[in-house]
């Protein structure tokens, strides 16, 4: 049995449909994105998963839970634009939300004290949150979720709004949490997604348009080939290639060779072998895939 | 344990915006206003008064209880509104913000969290009543005439039962809108709709909770307590408790995020 299950769920607002028949399933200890553009779904998706609003229909299931329990201990959530009592210091809001997790004050204190180091704040501890910055807040954030060490912890684009230092460590944090708990972030952002997770989950306009692992993704959509960039014109070495078995297609663009293939492996041999015997100006050899992005404005388009 | 969590916290955030300083102090200003300024009116009258010369003024001195009773309306007119302004965003702003999101989304009992907040309030409210009354019982008592101890105690805690009635209203107002103006706004109208109710159904219904202060001001004239008294105290505590049950519910149906 999967640890999240969620099963035809769908949301509506003012007759508007957001969510539409969502059905998928995460597994245990594992790092998933949810990707998507603004507006794909993302944040009411993670809202109905925490509880935080009611679905339309449909039902999700936490660790074999019943959907009508409190799924809310072992769940952490990190909301898109988290708030925080301003008046309070860093340490007392983590030693707040740990208690109201129900964890003793000497736990909560301890648990508060290590989490703020791991999240790198610990210099502000005793500062007011009132004074923190943008990316203080969020690792804050992520501390607050973490606190009663839930199995699901879900973070709502936990990188989208910082700088590129703070993604950066925010991104690494990440390859942390991932290592203790199952992991479930949204982000507009294809390469933090591509970064970190194990899995992702293709969000748009309501539905999940694709998912599996990075690698399923590529093979599924595979247009992979081969590029040749040469240091005199190409036209030369179009012909031996293109009478290799495996290879399909040949382009010629200048300098450059675009070759399909069959079979990608034994093409890259033979290309290599011909190059090497017959000592050809290589000046680059890639076999590029299909990226994320690719793939992703893709399947936004059909 | 999880209430008493929330309350700390709201009594901690009560001191840090300074609530306990500066309720307390309105609260002693606005109910020994009143006796101060009645005592001294001649005075007052005859060096600001532009009076022609001559003139004979002639008010009659009031009976204790009587002064007593002008703090008793001064606070439930000014008092009130500033328990109202204070508590209006009780809930209705951690929900506007967000800070719920992330605070309801931990384990925690609603009734729990609507119940801390609405004891810490009262609490806040009570002590500042119980001290500017004291306040204005001392006055009363130095310049008018005595009023008996006991009867301080006694109109207060009953007193205590309309104040707490008023807040549940706050409370319920605060899970049902997410915008802390709407709520005072109608806190302030539902007060004044529950006079306006009280004024025209007095005669046949007599214990609505707006009519304590009528009994309160009888039981400080007699100093007896009536049963009309007992009644309406019981029946405002039983109204508060349903309020408050729905409030509850109320949160629970919410959707906290929108």
């Amino acid at each position: 049995m999967a640890f999240v299950s969620v099963d035809q769920l769908s949301k509506t607002f003012d007759k508007t449909a957001v969510i539409k028949d969502l059905s998928f399933q995460l597994e245990k200890g594992k790092c998933v994105s949810l990707l998507g553009q603004n507006g794909a779904g993302k944040t009411t998706t993670l809202r109905m998963l925490s509880g935080l609003m009611k679905p339309t229909k449909g039902t999700i299931s936490i660790d074999g839970a019943s959907p009508s329990s409190d799924i809310r201990s072992f769940i952490g959530y990190l909301p898109q634009h988290p708030v925080f009592h301003n008046w309070m210091t860093g340490k007392e809001f983590l030693v707040y939300v740990g208690r109201l997790a129900h964890l003793s004050k000497k736990e909560a204190t301890t648990r508060a004290e290590s989490l703020l180091k791991q999240v790198g704040i610990e210099d502000a501890k005793n500062r007011r949150i009132g004074k923190y910055s943008g990316g203080m807040k969020q690792r804050l954030g992520i501390a607050q979720a973490m606190i009663h060490k839930p199995k699901l912890i879900m973070l709502d684009e936990p990188v989208s709004s910082l700088d590129p230092v703070g993604r950066r460590e925010v991104l690494t944090l990440l390859e942390e949490l991932k290592q203790e708990t199952t992991v479930l972030f949204s982000t507009h952002i294809l390469s933090d997604a591509e970064e970190v997770s194990d899995e992702l989950l293709l969000l748009h306009d309501g539905h999940i348009v694709e998912s599996g692992t990075m690698d399923d993704l590529q093979s599924q959509h595979d247009s992979t080939r081969i590029d040749l960039s040469f240091s005199k014109e190409a036209h030369a070495f179009e012909v031996p290639i293109s009478q290799i078995d495996s290879v399909e297609n040949v382009q010629r663009e200048g300098n450059q060779l675009h070759i399909y293939a069959k079979n990608i492996e034994n093409a890259r041999t033979e290309i290599l072998k011909l190059a090497s015997e017959q000592d050809w100006p290589m000046t680059k050899f890639e076999v590029s895939r299909t990226s994320l992005e690719d793939l992703f404005m893709k399947v936004v388009n059909q | 344990m999880q209430w008493i969590t929330i309350f700390q916290k709201e009594l901690l955030e009560n001191a840090r915006n300074f609530k306990w300083i500066w309720v307390p102090l309105v609260f002693i200003l606005l109910s020994v206003m009143d006796p101060l300024t009645t005592y001294y009116m001649p005075v007052l009258l005859d060096n600001f008064g532009n009076l022609p010369e001559g003139a004979q003024i002639n008010i009659p001195t009031p009976p204790p209880p009587e002064v007593f009773w002008m703090s008793f309306s001064q606070l439930n007119v000014l008092g009130i509104l500033v328990v109202l302004l204070m508590s209006m965003g009780l809930i209705s702003a951690e929900r506007k913000s967000g800070v719920s999101e992330m605070v309801l989304v931990k384990p925690v009992s609603y009734t729990s969290y609507v119940t801390a907040k609405f004891v810490s309030t009262l609490l806040l409210t009570l002590i500042s009543a119980f001290i500017g009354l004291l306040a204005s019982w001392y006055y009363v008592n130095l310049l008018f005439g005595e009023i008996p101890f006991s009867y301080y105690i006694g109109s207060v805690s009953f007193y205590s039962v309309w104040l707490m009635f008023i807040v549940s209203i706050s409370i319920i107002l605060n899970t049902a809108f997410r915008t802390p103006g709407l709520v005072g706004f109608l806190s302030i109208a539902a007060l004044l709709l529950a006079s306006a109710i009280n004024s025209v159904f007095k005669t046949r219904i007599e214990w609505l909770p707006p009519q304590i202060n009528a009994y309160i001001k009888g039981y400080l004239s007699t100093g007896s307590i009536t049963d009309d008294l007992w009644i309406t105290a019981f029946l405002t505590i039983g109204v508060t408790v349903i309020l408050l049950v729905a409030s509850v519910f109320i949160l629970r149906k919410k959707e906290l995020a929108a």
